[in-house]
């Protein structure tokens, strides 16, 4: 696995715990908190972008934060989790899979290229 | 007046993406601004149109809009791939989040 799909997933994680952070706070150290991961998710952000492009990187950015607002709804929050809704995520976990299989194939053509 | 918020937010959105590909390549003070103030000032205009319009479908629009663009923007001006598959696996995440987005919470 190439090492900038590592940020795409510090990315992801990071902005998951901002996210929930953002809903549950209650003291102003959770707003610093906050701060901190939300700072860290910009990091990752740009250094996934370093290598793979920006548009894919972007497009998994917005999915994670979607998919996980919608699946903490569910799990802390009480909502339901109706087929339309998880029709949704399974499309978008088969965009993400899709980008992911885009990806190895430049990598081949690469490694193909340079022997 | 609700839409002109979300139009605008969306297009700050959309710098703050163009931002976001010049600074992964070269770590300037003014692409750093572009980016984080981008996506900044993109939230900023999002939130007063909660006020005129539902939360779910003023999100829908925002990051359909923002995130379809930082695409469509980062493939015709910065030579990114248009490849079959990537396109349909990006256009999956875009119908994906926003129908999400508008079922809303």
């Amino acid at each position: 696995m190439n090492k900038a799909w590592v940020y795409v997933i510090l990315t992801s994680l990071s902005e998951l715990v901002w996210i929930y952070g953002f809903n549950t706070a209650s003291a102003w150290w959770h707003w610093m908190l906050i701060i901190i991961f939300l700072v860290c998710d910009l990091h990752f952000l740009a250094k996934a972008c370093e290598t793979l492009p920006t548009g894919t990187v972007y497009a998994i950015f917005a999915a994670t934060g979607t998919v996980g607002t919608a699946v903490m709804d569910v799990f802390m929050f009480d909502q339901s989790l109706g087929l339309g809704k998880l029709g949704f995520i399974v499309l978008i976990i088969a965009g993400v899979i899709g980008l992911k299989l885009t990806d190895d194939k430049k990598d081949e053509e690469q490694s193909k290229g340079a022997v | 007046m609700g839409w002109i918020f979300v139009l605008l937010a969306s297009a700050c959105e959309i710098t703050g993406g163009i931002g976001l590909h010049y600074f992964s390549q070269r770590r300037t003070l003014r692409n750093g601004l572009v980016y984080f103030g981008g996506l900044g000032v993109s939230l900023a205009l999002l939130y007063p149109s909660f006020q005129y319009l539902p939360v779910s479908v003023a999100y829908a629009v925002w990051t359909g809009i923002g995130t379809a663009g930082i695409v469509i923007v980062n493939m015709m001006f910065f030579g990114e791939s248009k490849n079959g598959l990537r396109l349909a696996s990006l256009t999956a995440i875009i119908i994906g989040v926003v129908g999400l987005k508008a079922m809303g919470s």
